[in-house]
């Protein structure tokens, strides 16, 4: 009966072609074209943003450009794209110096360019107020001093080693492509580089140097400059608050479903559903972070404990605090799956050899169940970090801030201030991409983030696959 | 040898332990599960005032939005479902066993990437880009698997040697360049095609025939952005059906002189069906609830268009949009939590729906097992 | 089936008795039901001290079920309910006084197939004497090379104390279960067919070990093996659907079973 169920009847054997080679026709290779398919999307997603993400901070070569015209423009060539209609096609230059041209970038048609060098004296800066500039360097002053060519080279490189606060008083005197100077202040640069003078080794010295100030510095310029420190420190934190208060409340939510509830059709129903909520969208839990911890719970520890601060709230917006305890509600299915998992594949004759030497209910569990599902957990704690890290919707409505004026965590007493909001790398990501200032500047930095956030949930991914896979292997010791 | 001797003594105390743990972990469990129903009573209670106020007009501001939600839902389903059941028939049936190992956890990793990546490329890379090669990219949809079928053709044809240096088995891993090779070589063919037959320009001439308006971000881009979101989790649940197909009854089949396509086809997947079913309804409803991509690449505009190349909104980049905006209490307040509840009412079911079909379908490979 | 063994009930079978200085365990008008299907019937019989008894019968006639009851595993299930008595030392295992872990820790447990903990061959041995108190390393070490000995097991193990319990093969493990609830000094040792998934030479030295114990303890053991009953046991009693059959010496109910029923099981007719 359960052979005609399992549609057996079906294969009548008149109706099946017998062929002698008992090939399958071309079916296979499309199912085979599906995986290749999908191999090759994530591939290609992680070598772009590889390649986009890394490259961006390997000094690129600077142009001097000489137009039909006579104009001279100075800039890193980004990419051509053909004209319509066959005419040619044009090149984008990043031609910095955003507060005398108005603009950072010049498309420029190749037809129209009469002559292209590359002179080793070029040089870019990237400076705190108005991004990169793009020249050449005329000379240094410092006080009655006044530095040219090799001299002032040293001095600039020697002081940029220093801190902002103890530099020498100094000023560069900088020459457009058009031949305007700008007196540009010592203490307000932050990165001088001369790359069509710089050999490989320092290429790639200066290359790790701009990963690093990537990684520990915090955005400049309307974030098309600087690094994503703060962001990533905000992740962090928050994905620790979020794993304190959903382990063990996880956990104990498994424990009480798979060892102490009884075991019946309520039990099923509650099993099914949480599952389920594994499945709700991330916005629902946004949206109940918000009516119920912000403005609920937040709101009325505002009215009796801040009330003199009122009515601009302290809890009573979005904050580190809520953002945590709205991401573990979230991840809460995860964990107590994961963690009900690694119980119930503990064999019963592990709890029955426990109690039968005259342990209790709670030293069996302590002693020889939760160690054993120890990994179990760890994979679920993992997973939900993981989830946690990539999740940019909820965040939007519950404490998430484009630029944080006040870290979360400083000296001022008590030290982590819990109502304060938060940077996070995807909600940078997204922010620096669909509402920056100048997205074409800030793309660069945007695929490094992207490339920072993908490899930091593809690694805790990784860790709880090889987690589960070293449990599975332990119980196949067992066996 | 005489025992040495042991004094027992009796110890109150860890019972008193035991009873005070026990009472906790239930204490914790059930306030955990009461805070997870917390959720729905929170989401009822908040649109009950909407009742009051019985608004027909300002529900049917949602309307273009329920719409957009399922617009961008069915478009990543399109893209998503063959894609990923063909690729899950492929890896439980027809690749090697060491292919197969490794290859599983590398698609499920797909899973992991964020999605506001995802919708980052899509948006401000994937968008751009296709709109400059409309034609390109149609063409790649119609010729990659035209392409493969090809190389299923071409290798039916070639030498036994090269045959087994290149297995079906393997094919998964060694399509890979083929299908890049060929995506170059639809990218190179299009740009002619268009300029012969198409009059030049595929864009302009699907607008004056056809009266089609082109949006950056449309229907398309959010489709194969979500489709890629969408794929690993439809493949690993459908993957893991078809796999547990007791394989007596493949080999049932077999014997029987059907090939391993026909066994497929006639046997794993009427058995598999409800599990193959619940993974495309959880594709389903991922689809439907996330928000990231849909915000970065549809251009959220509300919109009643059935196109494929205009833009859409959906009810949860509404909310992400609108939402910290809305004064609490106010009636747009009111509206977004009912797109909520209406989110979570439709993945909630369908969810349900999923599980319930799945732990039938275990229960019957269990009675299968048994009577095999 | 059933009216033609009640049809042979028209004698019952005479109790066994014994003295209340011989009696270790005693068990009277005991019945006990899984979610209301009865699993055991009208159970008395007593069980001497310092002896070995077997429980024979075909699966599912109770003997597992019996020895789960006289060390009140079934406190884990919530739809077994039970009446009737059983006494340890004269002592009611159910009275509502009855603490249940020092009710485990006098009658020990194996188990079928061997449950080692995941901790070193140390840890598994030492498990139970940490749940009662705590004891200098001296002393412990002392009550963990006893136990060990006594098991048959320290010879093999004596060097290598700290590698872990999974290691150990099959027969090894289930001589490590038995000497980690010696450790613990029980009264009384129920053991739920210890051998049935060990190989021969394993079950031999199970076997020895058995015979060894019962110097120290009152043994009761589960079988569905007849010749392992009749090598090692003193009495037999024999289960059929729940009830107690035939009760007695070993010999006798191995050579002059009083009933056709004993007598067609022991000798395979029906199982």
């Amino acid at each position: 009966m359960h052979w005609q169920r399992a549609g057996f009847s079906n294969v009548g054997f008149s109706k099946i072609r017998l062929s002698k080679t008992g090939s399958s026709g071309l079916w296979p290779w499309l199912c085979a074209a599906c995986v290749a398919l999908s191999l090759l999307m994530l591939v290609s997603l992680l070598t772009l943003l590889a390649i986009r993400g890394l490259g961006h901070f390997w000094p690129a070569s600077l142009e001097e450009v000489t137009l039909n015209s006579g104009d001279i423009v100075i800039g890193q060539p980004v990419r051509e794209t053909a004209l319509p209609n066959g005419a040619g096609t044009e090149r984008l230059y990043f031609t910095g110096n955003q507060e005398v041209t108005g603009n950072n970038w010049q498309w420029i048609a190749i037809d129209e360019i009469s002559q292209q060098s590359e002179p080793a004296d070029l040089i870019r800066v990237a400076r705190t107020p108005w991004g990169d500039f793009i020249g050449r360097l005329v000379a240094v002053e410092s006080g009655e001093l006044r530095l040219t060519q090799h001299a002032a080279w040293a001095f600039i490189h020697e002081a940029l080693t220093l801190p902002v606060s103890q530099r020498p008083p100094g000023i560069l005197l900088l020459a457009t492509a058009d031949g305007r100077t700008l007196r540009q202040p010592l203490a307000s640069v932050t990165h001088f580089q001369s790359p069509n003078a710089m050999s490989w080794g320092q290429k790639t010295i200066a290359w790790g140097q701009r990963i690093w100030q990537f990684l520990s510095e915090g955005p400049r310029a309307a974030n098309t400059g600087g690094g994503v420190w703060p962001a990533i420190f905000g992740t962090v934190l928050m994905v620790i608050l979020m794993s304190v208060i959903v382990t063990p409340f996880g956990v104990l939510a498994a424990i009480y479903l798979n060892e102490i509830a009884h075991q019946n059709r309520l039990t099923r129903l509650v099993r099914i559903s949480v599952r389920n909520l594994a499945g709700v969208p991330s916005i629902v839990y946004g949206v109940f972070g918000l009516g119920v911890f912000v403005y609920g719970i937040g709101g009325s520890i505002d009215s009796w404990f801040f009330s003199d601060k009122l009515p601009s709230p302290t809890f009573g917006t979005g904050g580190l605090l809520w953002a945590s305890l709205t991401l573990a509600l979230l991840t809460l299915p995860v964990v107590i799956v994961a963690t009900e998992e690694g119980l119930a594949r503990i064999p019963d004759a592990q709890r029955e050899g426990a109690v039968a030497l005259g342990a209790t209910r709670l030293e069996m569990l302590t002693r020889v169940v939760l160690p054993m599902a120890t990994p179990a957990m760890l994979t679920g704690v993992i997973l939900a970090v993981a989830r946690a890290a990539g999740e940019v919707a909820p965040l939007m409505l519950v404490g998430v801030a484009k630029l944080a004026p006040q870290m979360p965590v400083d000296g001022e007493f008590p030290y982590l201030h819990l109502e304060r909001k938060f940077m996070h790398l995807g909600y940078h990501l997204f922010d620096t991409a669909f509402h920056g200032e100048d997205v074409q500047a800030a793309i660069p930095l945007v695929f490094a983030t992207a490339l920072l956030l993908v490899l930091i949930v593809l690694l805790l991914n990784l860790t709880a696959i090889f987690l589960r896979h070293y449990l599975r292997r332990q119980r196949g010791n067992e066996c | 040898m005489t025992p040495p001797r042991l004094p027992f003594s009796r110890q109150p105390l860890r019972h008193v332990q035991d009873r005070l743990a026990t009472g906790l972990i239930t204490a914790g469990g059930i306030g955990v599960l009461l805070a997870i129903l917390a959720i729905s009573v929170f989401l009822i209670w908040e649109t009950l005032p909407l009742l009051a106020i019985g608004d027909t007009f300002s529900l049917a501001k949602l309307s273009p939005l329920a719409w957009g939600t399922l617009k961008a839902a069915l478009a990543a389903m399109l893209f998503a479902t063959p894609i990923a059941l063909g690729a899950a028939m492929y890896s439980a049936l027809f690749m090697s066993a060491r292919l197969r190992s490794r290859l599983k956890p590398t698609l499920e990793l797909m899973e992991a990437v964020p999605g506001v990546v995802i919708g980052f490329i899509a948006g401000l890379l994937l968008a751009p880009w296709v709109e400059r090669h409309l034609a390109s990219t149609l063409m790649m949809i119609i010729w990659l698997p035209l392409s493969a079928a090809l190389a299923g053709y071409l290798w039916y044809r070639t030498a036994a040697s090269v045959r087994q240096r290149l297995p079906l088995s393997w094919a998964g891993l060694w399509f890979v360049p083929w299908l890049a090779g060929m995506a170059v070589l639809a990218m190179w063919l299009a740009p002619i095609i268009e300029q012969h037959w198409l009059g030049g320009d595929l864009r302009r001439l699907l607008d004056q025939r056809y009266g089609l308006d082109y949006a950056t971000r449309n229907a398309l881009i959010v489709g194969i952005a979500m489709g890629f979101a969408v794929i690993p989790s439809i493949y690993s649940l459908a993957e893991d059906a078809l796999a547990d197909v007791p394989p007596t009854l493949m080999e049932g089949a077999q014997a029987l002189g059907a090939s391993r396509w026909q066994a497929l086809w006639k046997v794993a997947l009427p058995t598999a069906g409800p599990g193959v079913f619940s993974a495309v309804m959880i594709g389903a409803g991922r689809a439907v609830g996330e928000t990231m991509i849909v915000l970065m690449a549809s251009g959220n505009t509300a919109l009643f268009s059935a196109s494929p190349f205009e833009g859409l909104r959906s009810l949860s980049a509404s909310i992400a949009i609108e939402l910290p905006e809305a004064s609490p209490g106010g009636m747009t307040y009111h509206l977004l939590i009912l797109a909520a509840l209406a989110l979570f009412i439709f993945t909630f079911m369908v969810n349900t729906l999923a599980e319930i079909v799945r732990q039938h379908l275990r229960r019957r490979y269990q009675r299968l097992g048994s009577t095999l | 089936m059933l009216a033609s063994l009640s049809s042979e009930n028209v004698a019952p079978a005479p109790v066994m008795r014994f003295s209340a200085e011989q009696c270790c365990l005693s068990i009277a008008q005991f019945y006990l039901a899984y979610a209301g299907k009865t699993a055991l019937h009208d159970l008395t019989l007593d069980l001497p001290r310092h002896h070995v008894t077997a429980f024979i019968g075909p699966s599912g006639c109770g003997k597992s079920t019996l020895l789960r009851a006289i060390n009140r595993l079934h406190d884990l299930n919530e739809s077994v309910t039970h009446s009737g008595h059983i006494q340890l030392e004269g002592q009611d295992i159910h009275a509502p006084d009855m603490n249940v872990t020092e009710l485990r820790r006098r009658v020990g447990m194996v188990f079928q197939t061997p449950n080692p903990f995941p901790m070193s061959i140390y840890e598994n041995v030492a498990f139970g004497l940490r749940l009662q108190q705590r004891l200098p390393k001296r002393k412990r070490d002392d009550i963990i090379e006893w136990a060990l000995t006594s098991a048959a097991l320290w010879d093999e193990v004596k060097d290598q104390l700290h590698r872990s319990a999974w290691q150990l093969s099959g027969g090894q493990q289930q001589r490590l279960v038995i000497a980690r609830t010696l450790a613990i000094k029980p009264d009384v040792l129920l053991l739920d067919e210890p051998a049935s998934a060990l190989d021969p030479i394993s079950t031999l030295k199970i076997e020895e070990l058995i015979r060894n114990l019962k110097s120290q303890l009152t043994l009761v053991l589960v079988t569905h093996n007849m010749q392992q009953a009749a090598r090692v046991s003193d009495y037999t009693a024999f289960l059929q659907q729940g009830e107690l059959v035939e009760y007695g010496p070993t010999d006798q109910v191995f050579t002059n079973p009083r009933l056709q029923r004993t007598e067609n099981y022991i000798t395979g007719r029906i199982t």
